[in-house]
């Protein structure tokens, strides 16, 4: 019967395969993964060395120095080491589990890869996708299970708790940080069709594909003036949404902190705590595929941040260069779109390393929350704000600058009232945290009194045979 | 404190009826643990991220001190008292010195007196700086701990200056010091100890104001005043605690009748109290320090002691307020040059005795904040 089947198909079959091999498409695919790692690669080694050599600037350090100039050369040096290491495994571990851990929480890292715009032409075929958003999302989630699977199979008690921990932190800030990113999606709504604006008037469809809230945030009319044109064509620094959207930049970047496990949610791998969580057992490659994992969702996160809130590869220059359309122009123009985006991330990243140098770390129960009793009602009050605003203007048949004003007023606002009030959670919860001991201390009012004694003592004399007669 | 063999494997629970109760878990802490401030081992027993029992086991570092100083002449054994809490070394040495002296129905002249005051107050600020640092690197901030060992390297070197070796000083002696000041140490002492006021206040807002390490700290590892004077504590963990007894003020030795201390006293009990008190008493020693630079005497720096020192029969108990507690020595003595018995009271095996006692209820999270805020070194527990 088999037979018969394979027989019957194996023509189709084979060619279909062999097909696909040798197609653009599979070509494709091959060269973006090549790219995906090697950019990968080089950033979490870059980030890695500015990580070091930041840290060290704040902290009254050098850092490294030694290898080649400046100790430009040390993480390169660092990766070679983890490559020759032994692989060490442990007999008692889950061997399936163990192995297979970095690949599951590398893997999504280098699909979030693949729709990133890098600038207007480079970028992956699939970061024209239109569900963008939705995609990154949905696959930088599926790191937990790698971090599980890393926490269970080390049969470790520290990478248990550490995996456990991941998995409760990771799930929790998910959800704030996806609801801050809705904000971003409904004022694209609002805008579709505005003057300047792509999309259809009033139509209330907005985006939720990277490329196109990029565009959303970049509203220059060309005037014909051509230093103004070389400068703001595809650049208008008062258009970018973390004008109107402050406070989900703040609650999406703290959220990003806590998705790759970054201090000051350093818990399921901290080191004070449970020596390295769970990648405790991990030595050599593996281990270096987790922290290639986490240095490039960090980049993935800062990625993100730029593209919806600070106007992604957009700079002097680019629009401009590219709208010239010669090749020449236009590729410097790409150029210049990488630079600017990747200087971007980089400063993004900094900001997590600043982070780092800063803060200690939360307790769990704090942590949680955190998450759910600040993070999430804040996230889902601006929605609930940011729609409620937008019909009283529309129905009082205001202009939609007038929509914006408000929602950014409201959000600056609520910065600094974010601020405060996680302040003063904080301080409220330490209290009530306090207060028993408070209440114990004035229940035993009288504090035992100690033998003072004021006067100088007496120097004790020597007594005579009082110690016994000596040791043989 | 039970050893491995006292352990009770199963605890038996008692289902307090809140909650989904899961399964037991023996935690092994420690002794190779990054944050166990060198070898305590703590067999930690977690329900969930909850600890329900801790055992400390001590002894990784044991390496006989008490016995040593034994087989060695008094100024011999001097050099091995820097090894018992390695790092307040000249307090130690000013501990054993003082035993054999008060023995001895001796003094030392006043300007030794007064150097020893400079020179401890000097490690105390070290030992707490190392204190403060290494326990905010165990709350996952990884700053202050390089800042405060940057502060503590001068002191270090300042007493490479002064007594030739950085760490292991052997400096004291008995009836005096060793070296006087060589040219210019005074006005270096003076410009450190400037700029290490000027760094505390930069620590202080950097760490002190935060929410977070307020949140981690404040009420948590509580202790009440009768609890902490049950269990003998002694130093920044009973004055923290409402208690004030420092040795400085209470029972003044050597110069400290001279010069008044005073003493650092918070009410709250809980680990930011603790951490406070070290922080103000820094700058306590800071003023002692300079109290000491303005007040110093001139005059010989030694008596002029036999180096096969012979005190007389009998014995005696000396305590001097180091940076963790009592530092006290019994000291027995046959009439011979060598110490018949020299007891260590070390003020981090005393402060550790409490320690399950506090962790009871914690979350795991804390069992390194706790642990931290006794500022333990192990060198001094097991001796």
């Amino acid at each position: 019967m088999l037979n018969v089947i394979l027989a019957d198909d194996s023509f189709l079959w084979w060619t279909q395969l062999w097909n696909g091999i040798l197609s653009w498409q599979f070509l494709q695919f091959l060269i973006a993964f090549i790219v995906i790692f090697l950019f990968i690669m080089t950033s979490a080694v870059i980030v890695i060395l500015l990580e070091r050599k930041v840290m060290a600037w704040m902290q009254d350090r050098v850092g490294p120095i030694h290898t080649g100039p400046w100790g430009l050369l040390q993480t390169t040096a660092d990766v070679v080491k983890l490559l020759l290491k032994e692989d060490i495994r442990g007999q008692q571990h889950d061997q399936l589990v163990f192995l297979l851990a970095p690949s599951v929480f590398m893997a999504p890292v280098i699909a979030a890869f693949a729709v990133l715009p890098f600038s207007p032409y480079l970028g992956l075929p699939g970061s024209a996708l239109a569900t963008g958003i939705i995609y990154l999302v949905a696959v930088s989630s599926i790191d937990v299970i790698g971090v599980i699977m890393a926490g269970w199979g080390s049969n470790n008690k520290y990478s248990l708790i550490g995996g456990l921990r991941a998995a409760a932190q990771m799930i929790s800030y998910e959800l704030p940080l996806v609801l801050a990113l809705v904000g971003v999606v409904m004022l694209t709504s609002v805008l579709a069709g505005m003057p300047g604006y792509p999309g259809i008037a009033n139509s209330g469809v907005g985006t939720i594909s990277i490329r196109e809230i990029m565009d959303f945030q970049n509203v220059w009319h060309k005037t014909g003036i051509g230093i103004l044109d070389f400068l703001f064509q595809g650049f208008t620094p008062w258009s970018w949404f973390f004008l109107f959207q402050p406070l989900m930049l703040l609650i999406y970047y703290t959220c990003g902190l806590a998705e790759t496990n970054r201090a000051p949610f350093d818990l399921p791998e901290a080191e004070s705590e449970l020596v390295a969580g769970y990648v405790t057992e991990y030595s050599g490659l593996r281990w270096a595929l987790f922290y290639l994992g986490e240095y490039g969702n960090m980049t993935i996160v800062s990625a993100i941040a730029s593209y919806l809130f600070l106007g992604g590869f957009s700079g002097p220059g680019v629009g401009y260069l590219i709208g010239l359309n010669s090749p020449g122009w236009g590729l410097l123009g790409n150029i210049l779109a990488l630079g600017y985006f990747v200087t971007k991330i980089y400063l993004l990243c900094i900001v997590f390393i600043w982070v780092r140098t800063t803060l200690p770390r939360l307790r769990s129960d704090q942590l949680m929350q955190f998450a759910w009793l600040i993070l999430i009602p804040v996230t889902l009050g601006n929605i609930i704000v940011t729609a409620m605003v937008y019909l009283i203007v529309n129905g009082l048949g205001a202009p939609t600058w007038v929509f914006l004003v408000i929602v950014a007023a409201i959000n600056w606002a609520a910065v600094f009232g974010f601020v405060q009030l996680v302040s003063r959670v904080t301080v409220s919860s330490t209290r009530k945290a306090q207060a028993p001991a408070i209440r114990a201390q004035r229940r035993a009012a009288a504090t035992p009194a100690l033998p003072l004694r004021d006067a100088v003592p007496q120097l004790v004399q020597p007594q005579s045979a009082t110690a016994s007669s000596g040791k043989e | 404190m039970a050893t491995n063999q006292d352990m009770d494997i199963h605890p038996v629970t008692e289902d307090t009826g809140e909650g989904i109760k899961s399964q037991e878990m023996l935690l092994n802490m420690g002794p190779q643990h990054p944050s166990t401030h060198g070898v305590l081992r703590l067999v930690l027993t977690l329900e969930g991220e909850t600890v329900t029992d801790c055992t400390p086991v001590i002894g990784y570092l044991h390496r006989g001190i008490e016995k040593i100083l034994e087989n060695r002449p008094i100024m011999g054994g001097i050099r091995y008292m820097d090894n018992a809490d390695y790092l307040s070394p000249m307090l130690n040495e000013i501990a054993y010195a003082g035993a054999v002296e008060q023995l001895m129905g001796m003094e030392p002249p006043r300007r030794a007196q007064y150097i020893r005051l400079l020179v401890g107050e000097m490690q105390r600020i070290a030992s707490h700086l190392v204190a403060v640092g290494t326990y905010l690197l165990d709350l996952g901030a990884f700053t202050p701990v390089l800042w405060t060992f940057r502060d503590r390297e001068g002191i270090l070197t300042l007493f490479e200056a002064l007594a030739g070796s950085r760490f292991n000083v052997n400096y004291q002696r008995v009836g005096g010091v060793l070296h006087d000041f060589p040219k210019g140490w005074m006005k270096e002492c003076e410009l450190f100890l400037d700029r290490v006021e000027k760094n505390m206040a930069e620590l202080e807002t950097l760490v002190t104001g935060n929410e977070i390490f307020a949140a981690r700290t404040q009420g948590v590892g509580y202790i009440d005043p009768q609890q902490a004077i049950a269990y003998g504590l002694t130093g920044p963990m009973l004055r923290a605690s409402g208690v004030n007894l420092d040795l400085r003020v209470n029972r003044p030795y050597m110069a400290y009748r001279e010069v008044a201390v005073n003493p650092q006293v918070r009410q709250e009990g809980d680990c930011f109290a603790r951490y406070k008190v070290r922080m103000q008493e820094i700058y306590e020693s800071i003023r002692l320090s300079r109290v000491a630079l303005d007040k110093m005497p001139g005059g010989p720096i030694g008596t002029r002691s036999p180096i096969a020192l012979r005190p007389p029969r009998g014995e005696t108990y000396f305590a001097i307020e180091g940076s963790k507690g009592e530092l006290g020595i019994y000291f027995i003595s046959d009439g011979s040059e060598y110490p018949w018995r020299a007891k260590i009271r070390g003020p981090s095996f005393v402060n550790l005795q409490i320690l399950p006692e506090m962790l009871r209820g914690h979350k795991m999270s804390d069992v390194v904040a706790i642990t931290g805020s006794l500022d333990l070194v192990l060198g001094e527990v097991d001796r």
